[in-house]
Parts: structure tokens; C-alpha cells; sequence
């Protein structure tokens, strides 16, 4: 119990850390949304002093943070300018979007690495994995971007899948069962996109974690013991590589929230990423503040989750060996 | 013993490949701002060697391309009119490497424009294009690097040499900007920067907040080599002899992170190269009329673009053999740094 | 005779601060005295662990004693700062167990050599190089190979290097931590031999650290014996090695192969 405190503490300093760091950067930043609106000649100065003086825009530093912290216990997170109204709300229906899709992307993801890594590993320089060998490769030298936009042309000119966006017209007279139909629909290719993107990584490292385990001197005497391989290999084995894997767990999810990001935006999907990029567009503060500190959130989630698995599956960890 | 064949034919292919792009003045036909009105979103153009009485040339050749009657954006080849393709041809002005002027290139024609990889809304060579944008894209990758390297270097070994309450405070920063995902951690830091500025201030800018981003991961990697450097024996005997730190920092641990910081050079100037991809396609990056390979694949958010042009997405392309190349660098060095240490152990035990 | 070094009571505890607040610490030295004459050897024998090493990095300046003294040639090196103690550090050279880690696979060995002058800021380019193949020669390592790179030698001529670029410093008190320890047995007599000569030249001092009491009774003039920290056992040569008092004595000289312990009768003082 003491280590999930331990790693509790760390993730709220982390959280901490994370907003006071970006406090400083909008902080040393030159140019804020009141910035943009004096150059419009329909506003008067006054008025824009006036509204910067109302979201205490013109108060130091610590007064704004203080401020800030107090709205996010209040679950506001903050005003966004541009939309007028608190930033939680705001957030909150984007950032459900987000984690749709790279929730779904993770599992997909780890579901096809775990048996092609474990494949790859058990043949080891025989053709699979040569084969899967080079495939990783081919995909890792493409980047994201180049990915999306190419599957997104792909999609365009074929018409297999919708080319953006998360709802069909008329969304809203569906039934349920087709509501998720629909939006599954929607999302096959930003997920595709995802998958393909994080895959070869997680192959390889699969891969390499359960080939070093294979060589181990304990299971080779477990092999002798004339345990079926699959059993050796599934249960065995994957049992052995969890600790690198599961470490790799947070990383993945890591890789794959940046990578919706992009992904988002690319492909129209309604979620942080195009919220980012237009509060960044028009200087929209707290929304920046906001949706970074909840990529962040995600990740400390995700890593805790990695922590909890990794407590389940290493008993060193559980009589506190591994703490010393 | 230790075999550098492997990384060096790397090495080679990324000079290669630096090298063409280097040298766009050259291997373009065309200046990267200039403008044909003519042929706006022209298709690649075909390349022929039998024109259409069956005749073989020699020479490679192109017919002149001109709009469909009744068409705005649909062109046809007009086959009375092939003009041969030429080499080493006479065309625009250009700075060689940005020094010496010249007026060669290495393919062009005489009567028509000669577009291989089609052109863009303004009717500007694509090829040329993605190869000048090259340069802004790679040295933006490379500064921001550099950039990175510098930080990462200056703060690992600053807290790995000093360790202490230094070290503590250095690396719970790191682990801060760790904790990001970096794109977000990037996105944020443009946020915070002025929005509409010159393309050149632009570049500085996108380099600034590139090498700002992804200090933590070489930064804790030095910190590690110079924390073990600093308990060798090599060390301890120079301090032995009166060594200052500068002296010992200088001449033996900043020695040893040297293939750290190389192979994170391989890894980190492709995803620069990319980071800086990723905020001139949004828009965040080097404006207009300058070409990168992001603000190339801009158009594509246009619908419209995607549906008609695909050639608009071959600037996405260029980087996937620059990829490649960092890759196999990056895999290559690791390789060598493991069998080297591999080696030296061993070497150093068996006698 | 005139004692060059004096190690009085001192103790070493290194402190590892543990997750939740609570301090661990590991005593590696504790009220540990003894002295050496100029110009004589002092071996100090022990087991693994049993501090010797700990002691080495003390007393060539290297790590600071937790509490005691230590006096150098009549000045007390204990009380000194960093910039001082880097003046004191010349004189007393270390020669670690392990050449291959001790000298810097990147450098030559000409450069190994005249480092210790380079730092020190003594003789310019010309005369270092000249006074470093003086050293090779006086070590034994021929002059072609001179140029040749750290990681080129064997383990023998890598100790010899070590040792050279430790006597480059005019030192008065060689440390020889494990020095011969690493090496075969021909090897290790050549260097033992090589040590002694160069004692008579230069009327050199040296702590000899080892676990081997067959080469302590070989080259040293008196004995101290090492257990978990403590100075057990100290005194001539003849006589620790004749009527051992301590257990581990005992056992470290059972240890020591028959043969040898009867070839090399321990040197009077």
C-alpha cells in the first residue's frame, strides 16, 4: 500500500509541476487573446482594459495561479476567451473524444503486438520474423503525419471509410445500436492510423523482451519439462518479459496520445487536438493551459494503471524487495 | 577491433541524401517561388521515350500540356508538341550552398516548364519546391538538434558532476517535461510565442521551441555516463594528480558521453525534422511564400485538394528516406556502443 | 626513524539516504592508526571488504575520513580544503588494482604518461615528452610504443604505465592498491621486483594493499591486518607473518600457497 502512496504523491507533484510550468511559459509569452483584440480597430482600448482588468489578466503572476488553482477546485479550469464560457466543460466533451480513440488505438495496438512479438521472438531469423522483421522497419520510417495524410487519401479516393470527422448527417434520430455503429465507423481510420503508427514500436520491444526471456537457463529447464510451448510462451514467458513491457505500457500510451493529436486534426476527429490548435490560433490561454494539463493527466493515469499491473504481476514489488 | 563499417555506410547515404538536397539549387529546375498561371495543379508530367507514331528517341521527351476545353483544372498532352527533355541546362540564378552563384541545373527544357512532380495552385514546380523546402525543413531539424544536444549536454553533466541537491532538483525538471507528451509539451511552447512574424524570425523561432522540448532525454543519459565517468578510476587517478574539475570534465568524462550524444543526434534530428513538419502543416510554422516540407502538405487540409491533387501529398514523402537513413544510423551506433563496450571489457579482463 | 605518514583514529561512514527519511549508513573504517617510515613499505593486508581500499581513497586525498587525522609529512592533510588538498594530492600517488580502468583507454601511452605534468602545469610540451620516455624507460616499456594507445598493452606493461605516470610526480608516498593482484604470476614478480628497485633509487614510501600475504611478506618491512574496518594486527614483517595472534592472520596465511611463502622469507627491517 505504501508503494501506491508513494506513487500517488509523485503523480499530483507531477500534476502540480506540470500547470505551475506552463504558468511560467504563458507567463514569459509576449502576446495573450486581449493582445489580438487591441488590434481590431472596432474595440476600443478602454474596452479592452476593461475586460482584461475582468479576467485579471493585468494581476501578477502567483495572483493568477492562485486564481486559477481556486477555479479548477470550483471545476472550471479556468475562462476561455474565445468561447466565453469556463474551460472544464469545454475540455471535458473534447477530451472524451480523445480518449475514445486512443484507448481504443492502445488496445488494439497491444492485442496484435503481444502474439506478433511473441511470433517474431519464437522464430527467430526464420522467415516471420524476417518477415515481421522488415515490416516494423518499413512502417517506422514512416512518420505520422505522412501516414494520416496518406491513409486519409486513401480513404478519399476509394470511399471505404468517412474522410473526417466522428458523426454521419444526422446523427441525432439514430438508435443507439446505430449510433455506435456510426461512430465506430468514423473511427476506424484515425485508430488505424494510431495503430500502425505505434505498432512497430511495441512489436520490437516485445519481441526483444521475450527473446531475452526465451534464452533464460529457467525456462529452457521448464521446456524440458516437457510443458507445451504454448503454455511456456503465453503464460512462462510473457510472465517474465511483463516488467519491461508494462514500463513500456506508459510510454505507448505516450506516443499515442501525441500521436492523436495529430491525428486529430488531420482527420477532423472532434477531440483536444483541434481545440488545442484553434485556442492556440487565437491565443485562447486557459484552454492551452487546460488541454495541456490534461494530455498530462491521461499520462500520469496511464502510468499509474502501469503501476498497478506491474504491482499485480512482479511479487517484488508486492513484499517490497524491489523498492530497496 | 572495433568495426565502423556499419554505421559509416549510413553516414554516407544521410551526407548523400544532405547533399542533394544542399545543393536544390542544382538538381531543381526551377526557383521555388516562381510562378506558371498557366498550369496551376498540373498533374505529374509523363516522361516518354516513343511518341505517338511509335517512333524510339534517345532523348527523353514531354508533350506540352495544356487545359481541356471547358475544363478548369483538367489538362491534356498536346501531341504535336514534344519538347525534349535537357541536361545541364542554363535556367534561373541560384547560390550554390548559399555561396557561390550559378546558373546551371541539372535537367530543364526549352519551350515549356517541365513539371515531374506536378505543380501546385500557383503553378509552382513541386519537385523544386520539396527540394529547397528541404533545406529549411533538415536545418531546422539539425539546429534544433543541436540546439537540444547543448541543453541536454550542459544540464546532464551539470547534475551528474555535481549530483547532490543540483542533481535532484535538474532531473525532477527533466522528469516534468517527460511527463508531457511531446507534441502537447511542443504545441504549448508555440502557444506561448507570437503568431504572425517574419518567415525568418519564424525559423528561429520553431528551432528555439523544438530545442526546448527534448532536452530531458539526453539530459538524463549524460547525467548517467558522467555520474559512472566521475566514479572510474581513470578519473580518480587524474584527480590524483591534482586535476581541476574543468580539467577532468574536459579531458576524460565529457570524452565518454560521446556516443551517447551521437546516436541521440541519429534519433533526435528526424523527429525535429518532423516536429517542424508538424507545425508548418498546421500553420505554426515558416509562413508563406517559403516552402518547407510542411507547409507543403498545408493544402491537403483543403478538402477539395485531397479529393483532386494527390500529388500534392509527394512532399509528404521526402522525409521517409531521411528516416531511413537517421534510422539506420541510430540502430547502427547502438549496435556499435554495445559490442564496443562488449569488446573493451573483455579485452580488458583476458589479458 | 622519521615517520612520513601518521593515520590516527580515523573513520569512515558513508551515509545512503534512504526513500522514506530514514538514514542508512555503512562504517567502512573504524579507529583505524597506524604509521609509516620513510622509505620503508607497509603492507596492510585483508580480506575483501575489510576497508582497505576505502582507506587508499583517504589517505591519497581522494575521500574525506568522517572523523580522525591524518598527518603527511608533518602537515595535517585532514583539515585542508578542496584547492589546498589539490596541492597535497601530487605527493601521494595511488595505483589502482585494475590498469585496464585506470588509465584512459582513449589516451596514448606517452600522453598517460605526462598527464599528471600537463595538469600541474610543470615543464612545457617538449621537456613533459622527454621526461615521460625517461619514465617509460625507467618501467621498462621499449620506445616504439611510446604512441601506442592504452588499450594496445598487456596487463603487465598497463601497470607499468601506471606506475610510471604515478612516479611522473616526484612522489614521496606510493600507494599500491591491489596493484599486483590483477596480474599472473611471473608478471606479478617482475613488477615486485621493479618496486623494490625503485624504493632503493628513489627512496621511495609505499602502502602496499593486498589480500595476498606472501607478497606482503616479500616486499614489505612491516604488516598491518585488516578485518571489517579495524586495524587488527600490526607489526614487522618477520614477526606477523612468525606468530600471527589474530584469527584472520591465521587464515589469510594458511592461505597463502606453501611453495612461495617458503621461497620468499620476509625481509628483516
Amino acid at each position: 500500500m505504501r508503494y501506491f502512496l508513494r506513487r500517488w504523491m509523485q503523480a499530483v507533484f507531477l500534476l502540480i509541476g506540470v500547470s505551475i510550468l506552463t504558468f511560467l511559459f504563458s507567463a514569459i509569452a509576449p502576446g495573450n487573446y486581449f493582445d489580438e483584440m487591441r488590434l481590431n480597430p472596432q474595440i476600443s482600448p478602454e474596452t479592452v482594459a476593461a475586460l482584461r482588468a475582468q479576467y485579471q489578466l493585468d494581476r501578477p503572476l502567483p495572483v493568477r495561479y492562485a486564481r486559477w488553482v481556486n477555479s479548477l477546485l470550483h471545476g472550471e479550469m479556468g475562462f476561455s476567451f474565445a468561447n466565453n464560457s469556463p474551460v472544464a466543460p469545454l475540455l471535458w466533451a473534447r477530451a472524451r473524444n480523445t480518449l475514445l480513440l486512443t484507448l481504443t488505438a492502445t488496445l488494439i495496438a497491444w492485442a496484435l503486438a503481444l502474439p506478433l512479438g511473441i511470433w517474431s521472438a519464437e522464430t527467430r531469423g526464420r522467415l516471420p520474423d524476417r518477415a515481421l522483421s522488415g515490416a516494423t522497419a518499413a512502417l517506422l520510417v514512416i512518420p505520422e503525419l505522412v501516414l494520416a495524410l496518406g491513409l486519409l487519401i486513401l480513404a478519399v479516393r476509394s470511399g471505404w471509410f468517412p474522410t473526417g470527422g466522428m458523426f454521419s448527417v444526422g446523427f441525432e434520430i439514430l438508435s443507439p445500436m446505430q449510433k455506435f455503429r456510426d461512430v465506430a465507423w468514423h473511427m476506424e481510420l484515425p485508430v488505424l492510423a494510431l495503430v500502425l503508427s505505434a505498432l512497430p514500436i511495441l512489436v520490437r520491444h516485445v519481441r526483444a523482451a521475450v527473446a531475452e526471456v526465451l534464452d533464460a537457463p529457467f525456462l529452457r529447464a521448464a521446456a524440458s519439462h516437457g510443458i507445451p510451448q504454448r503454455t511456456l510462451h503465453y503464460k512462462y514467458a510473457l510472465r517474465a518479459a511483463a516488467n519491461p513491457l508494462i514500463s513500456l505500457f506508459g510510454f505507448s500510451l505516450g506516443v499515442l496520445l501525441s500521436g492523436s493529436l495529430l491525428v486529430e486534426v488531420v482527420m477532423s476527429w472532434p477531440g483536444l487536438g483541434p481545440l488545442l490548435l484553434e485556442a492556440i490560433l487565437a491565443r485562447d490561454l486557459y484552454v492551452v493551459i487546460g488541454g495541456v494539463l490534461c494530455s498530462t493527466i491521461f499520462l500520469v493515469a496511464g502510468n499509474f494503471f502501469a503501476d498497478v499491473l506491474m504491482y499485480w504481476a512482479d511479487p517484488r514489488i508486492r513484499t517490497g524487495a524491489a523498492a530497496k | 577491433m572495433i568495426q565502423l563499417s556499419g554505421w559509416k555506410r549510413w553516414l554516407l547515404a544521410i551526407v548523400v541524401l544532405h547533399g542533394i538536397v544542399a545543393c536544390a539549387g542544382f538538381f531543381a529546375p526551377y526557383d521555388p517561388t516562381e510562378q506558371d498561371r498557366e498550369h496551376p495543379y498540373l498533374p505529374p508530367m509523363r516522361i516518354h521515350l516513343v511518341d505517338t507514331q511509335g517512333h524510339f528517341h534517345f532523348r527523353p521527351f514531354f508533350y506540352a500540356e495544356q487545359l481541356r476545353v471547358g475544363s478548369f483544372d483538367q489538362f491534356e498532352e498536346h501531341s504535336q508538341q514534344a519538347i525534349p527533355l535537357r541536361f545541364f541546362v542554363t535556367g534561373a540564378r541560384y547560390d550554390l550552398l548559399g555561396l557561390l552563384p550559378f546558373r546551371t541545373h541539372l535537367f530543364g527544357a526549352e519551350a515549356s516548364r517541365v513539371y515531374l512532380l506536378g505543380s501546385d495552385a500557383y503553378g509552382r514546380d513541386q519537385l523544386s519546391r520539396i527540394l529547397y523546402g528541404g533545406q529549411i525543413s533538415l536545418l531546422a531539424g539539425m539546429l534544433g538538434a543541436g540546439l537540444t544536444l547543448l541543453i541536454g549536454v550542459l544540464i546532464g553533466a551539470t547534475a551528474g558532476y555535481l549530483g547532490g541537491w543540483r542533481d535532484g532538483l535538474l532531473m525532477r525538471v527533466a522528469e516534468l517535461f517527460m511527463a508531457l507528451p511531446w507534441l502537447y509539451l511542443l504545441f504549448a511552447l508555440r502557444a506561448f510565442l507570437p503568431l504572425s512574424v517574419s518567415p525568418v524570425q519564424a525559423f528561429f523561432l520553431i528551432i528555439l521551441v523544438i530545442g526546448a522540448v527534448g532536452w530531458a532525454r539526453p539530459a538524463r543519459l549524460v547525467r548517467g555516463v558522467v555520474l559512472s565517468a566521475r566514479e572510474r578510476d581513470f578519473v580518480r587517478a587524474a584527480r590524483g594528480f591534482g586535476a581541476t574539475d574543468s580539467y577532468l570534465l574536459r579531458r576524460h568524462i565529457l570524452p565518454e558521453t560521446s556516443s551517447v550524444i551521437l546516436t541521440q543526434a541519429a534519433i533526435l534530428v528526424p523527429q525535429f525534422v518532423l516536429a517542424e513538419m508538424t507545425l508548418s502543416f498546421l500553420g505554426l510554422g515558416v509562413p508563406e511564400p517559403v516552402p518547407s516540407w510542411g507547409s507543403l502538405l498545408a493544402s491537403l487540409q483543403q478538402y477539395s485538394v485531397l479529393v483532386s491533387y494527390w500529388w500534392m501529398y509527394l512532399p509528404a514523402l521526402a522525409i521517409v528516406p531521411f528516416f531511413l537513413g537517421y534510422l539506420g544510423l541510430a540502430s547502427a551506433l547502438q549496435q556499435d556502443a554495445g559490442t564496443e563496450k562488449i569488446v573493451r571489457t573483455a579485452g580488458g579482463s583476458r589479458w | 626513524m622519521d615517520r612520513l605518514l601518521i593515520v590516527e583514529k580515523i573513520e569512515k561512514r558513508y551515509g545512503r539516504a534512504h526513500v522514506l527519511g530514514a538514514k542508512q549508513e555503512v562504517t567502512a573504517l573504524l579507529d583505524v592508526s597506524f604509521s609509516i617510515g620513510r622509505g620503508s613499505t607497509l603492507a596492510l593486508v585483508g580480506e575483501s571488504g575489510s576497508g582497505k581500499s576505502t582507506l587508499a581513497l583517504c589517505i591519497a586525498c581522494l575521500e574525506r575520513p568522517t572523523s580522525g587525522k591524518i598527518v603527511f609529512n608533518r602537515n595535517e592533510i585532514t583539515v585542508l580544503d578542496e584547492k589546498q588538498l589539490r596541492e597535497v594530492r601530487p605527493q601521494i600517488q595511488l595505483v589502482f588494482q585494475d590498469p585496464a580502468r585506470s588509465l584512459n583507454p582513449r589516451f596514448s601511452a606517452l600522453e598517460l604518461v605526462s598527464e599528471p605534468l600537463l595538469v600541474q602545469g610543470r615543464l612545457d610540451k617538449r621537456e613533459r615528452e622527454a621526461r615521460a620516455r625517461a619514465l617509460l624507460g625507467q618501467v621498462g616499456i621499449p620506445q616504439e610504443k611510446a604512441l601506442q594507445r592504452a588499450e594496445e598493452f598487456s596487463g603487465g606493461q598497463r601497470q607499468r604505465l601506471a606506475i610510471a605516470r604515478a612516479l611522473s610526480l616526484e612522489p614521496k608516498l606510493l600507494i599500491l592498491d591491489e596493484a599486483l593482484s590483477a596480474l599472473d604470476c611471473s608478471v606479478q614478480a617482475q613488477i615486485a621486483n621493479l618496486l623494490m628497485e625503485l624504493q632503493g633509487r628513489l627512496g621511495l614510501t609505499y602502502l602496499f594493499i593486498t589480500h595476498d600475504f606472501a607478497m606482503a611478506g616479500h616486499l614489505a618491512h612491516e604488516i598491518a591486518v585488516m578485518e571489517q574496518g579495524r586495524v587488527v594486527e600490526i607489526g614487522a614483517a618477520d614477526e606477523v607473518l612468525g606468530t600471527p595472534n589474530q584469527e584472520v592472520t591465521r587464515r589469510l596465511i594458511a592461505a597463502m600457497p606453501r611453495l612461495t611463502a617458503e621461497a620468499h622469507a620476509p625481509r628483516a627491517v
